[in-house]
């Protein structure tokens, strides 16, 4: 299945406050591509954009299934879902007072999804057993790493081609950080799908993307097409790797 | 003794009754965090047209009760369209302007009626009012066990309807995180707009056992406030079968009063639980911490 997404001259922000400027960028079938970028330099703001959350003020942003292109900074977020991406957002956002089960179904809210649910709940359930056992808790009163789970899990619910997924590192800890990373990375692998990933973490990142950007002040000040040439990248080293950070 | 039990199962009854009354409360209040005070006012409009289908058509309250329930339907998603063009939508101040745009409508409705009605108390007919069962020296009216019924009724389906269904789930997901719904392809705006839908949609039978349990006047909708607040808030907000057990909670006080104070300070019952609950465990008796 063919999909790619492209973005070029991309301007988004929040009235006064401009978060992206000229973010160019693409993701091409079967990829994990890595945002890298620390605090408030609009990792989010880009993904939002994608995701139908934000309106970009300027720009294109467009999604080619199988030769058909869709314009992005048209569709709403449930035509965006219903083309086949999903997003886990910063810091879960999962439904508290749901159940695990519940959180899952409500990410097949679609009428496509819903036909799809079964399958779609064993391939979570497989992927994370840990849902399975604790199907009936409450999402909120899960550990932050069954909740990263469960957000991601719950992404796969609307059988997504290209899945977004923002900081899955956030206040997990190294281990956990290391597991999360490793799945998404299977995810990847094992059921083809195209993977944008923003993150703060580079060393993490870089072991399961295949290439990346790098965006400072809502623009894209790198972008590598090789893990290796990042890592040799001189803003990088700065920002990453010489000890800033 | 005798006279204490009588007034606890005269208590429970009354009790589901006002489950019954309470329960749309409990979704767009509860729920939807929607201020809605006017919920008691078309609770009273509902109780008029059932009166209205009674007395000229002749057909059995309850009947009629179904008959406005797909109306109430509309009329909730028109009522919450409007709400949410005018005041949700600009944001912050929206709870203290929300609560005004509903005493606005309930003012207004209530002049309606007393403008097609008048002032007068308005009762239905029906089979199984004026009845009693006897058991032993107990006696207990027949509408006050159709109520107990048609209360039962609806907060099981209530509570199938939000726990199995995909938009019921996404009405108790809606307060919890708009943007995460938004993600999983729902429309918030619309999700929110079928549940006060539904809130609405209940008070069909809602509005018939209101009449059916005693004649109705245009300013009874002010006695319920105190009530169906309470009950919502006691409940904590939101759980359908907290509301039945606040609300029998409530009844059963109030049958309690009744019976050795006398009926001035029952209506001062409900108010008097509502401050309480808020002062010892705002988040009422089934709520969750969050
Ligand atoms: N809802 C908002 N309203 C106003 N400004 C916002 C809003 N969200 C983000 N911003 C601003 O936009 C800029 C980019 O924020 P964004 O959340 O996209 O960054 P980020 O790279 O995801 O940061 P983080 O690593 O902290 O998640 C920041 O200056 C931020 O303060
Ligand atoms: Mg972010």
């Amino acid at each position: 299945m063919a999909l790619s997404l492209a973005i070029s001259g991309l301007d988004a922000g929040y009235g006064a406050v401009k978060a992206l400027r000229g973010v160019s960028l693409h993701v091409e079938a079967g990829e994990t591509v890595a945002l890298l970028g620390t605090n408030g330099n609009g990792k989010s703001t880009l993904m939002k954009c994608v995701a139908g959350l934000v309106r970009p003020q300027r720009g294109s942003m467009s999604l080619t299934i199988d030769g058909v292109a869709h314009d992005l900074t048209k569709l709403s977020t449930e035509a965006i879902v219903d083309l086949g991406v999903a997003m886990v957002p910063e810091g879960r956002r999962l439904f508290p007072k749901l159940t695990v089960l519940e959180n899952l179904m409500l990410g097949a809210f679609r009428a496509a999804a819903r036909r799809e649910i079964e399958r779609n709940l064993a391939v979570a359930f497989e992927t994370f057993p840990v849902l399975k056992e604790r199907k009936s808790q409450l999402a909120g009163t899960m550990s932050g790493g069954q909740q990263q789970m469960l957000a991601i899990a719950r992404a796969l619910m609307s059988s997504p081609r290209l899945l977004l997924v923002d900081e899955p590192s956030v206040g997990l800890s190294p281990l956990l950080v290391s597991q999360t990373i490793t799945k998404i990375g299977e995810l990847n692998q094992n059921l083809g799908l195209t993977v944008l990933m923003a993150e703060q973490n580079f060393n993490q990142a870089v072991r399961i993307a295949s290439r990346g950007y790098i965006i400072v002040h809502g623009e894209i000040v790198v972008a590598a097409n090789s893990v290796d040439e990042l890592k040799g990248n001189d803003i990088v080293k700065r920002l990453y790797l010489g000890g800033i950070v | 003794m005798d006279l204490l039990l009588d007034a606890v199962v005269i208590g429970v009854l009354l009790g589901c009754f006002y489950a019954a009354v309470s329960i749309g409360l409990s979704v767009s209040f509860g729920l939807l965090d929607v201020p809605h005070v006017a919920h008691p006012a078309f609770l009273v409009l509902a109780a008029y047209l059932v009166f209205f289908i009674n007395e000229h058509y002749g057909i059995d309250p309850l009947v009629a009760g179904l008959i406005i329930t797909p109306l109430f339907f509309v009329f909730g998603l028109a009522a919450y369209r409007l709400y949410y063009e005018t005041f949700e939508r600009r944001g912050s101040d929206a709870g203290v302007r929300g609560i005004a745009f509903f005493f606005g409508v309930a003012f207004i409705i209530e002049v309606l009626i007393i403008l097609q009605f008048g002032v007068d108390q308005r009762s239905v007919t029906a089979a199984y009012i004026g009845k009693s069962w006897r058991i032993g020296d107990m006696r207990i009216p027949y509408r006050m066990l159709v109520a107990f019924g048609v209360a039962m009724a609806l907060t099981l389906l209530l509570t199938l309807y939000l726990s199995k269904t995909y938009m019921g789930r996404a009405i108790r997901a809606v307060a919890q995180d708009q943007e995460a719904l938004r993600l999983m392809g729902a429309n918030p705006i619309r999700v929110k707009q079928w549940a006060f839908g539904i809130a609405t949609a209940v008070l069909g039978l809602a509005g018939a056992l209101l009449i059916i349990v005693a004649p109705i006047d245009p300013t009874l909708d002010r006695a319920y406030i105190g009530r169906t607040f309470c009950v919502v808030v006691m409940a904590g907000l939101g759980s359908m079968s907290g509301t039945l057990v606040a609300a029998v909670i409530l009844g059963v006080a109030e049958s309690i009063v009744l019976t050795m104070f006398g009926a001035s300070w029952a209506p001062a019952i409900a108010f008097a639980m509502l401050l309480g609950v808020l002062a010892v465990r705002p988040q009422g008796l089934f709520g969750r911490r969050s």
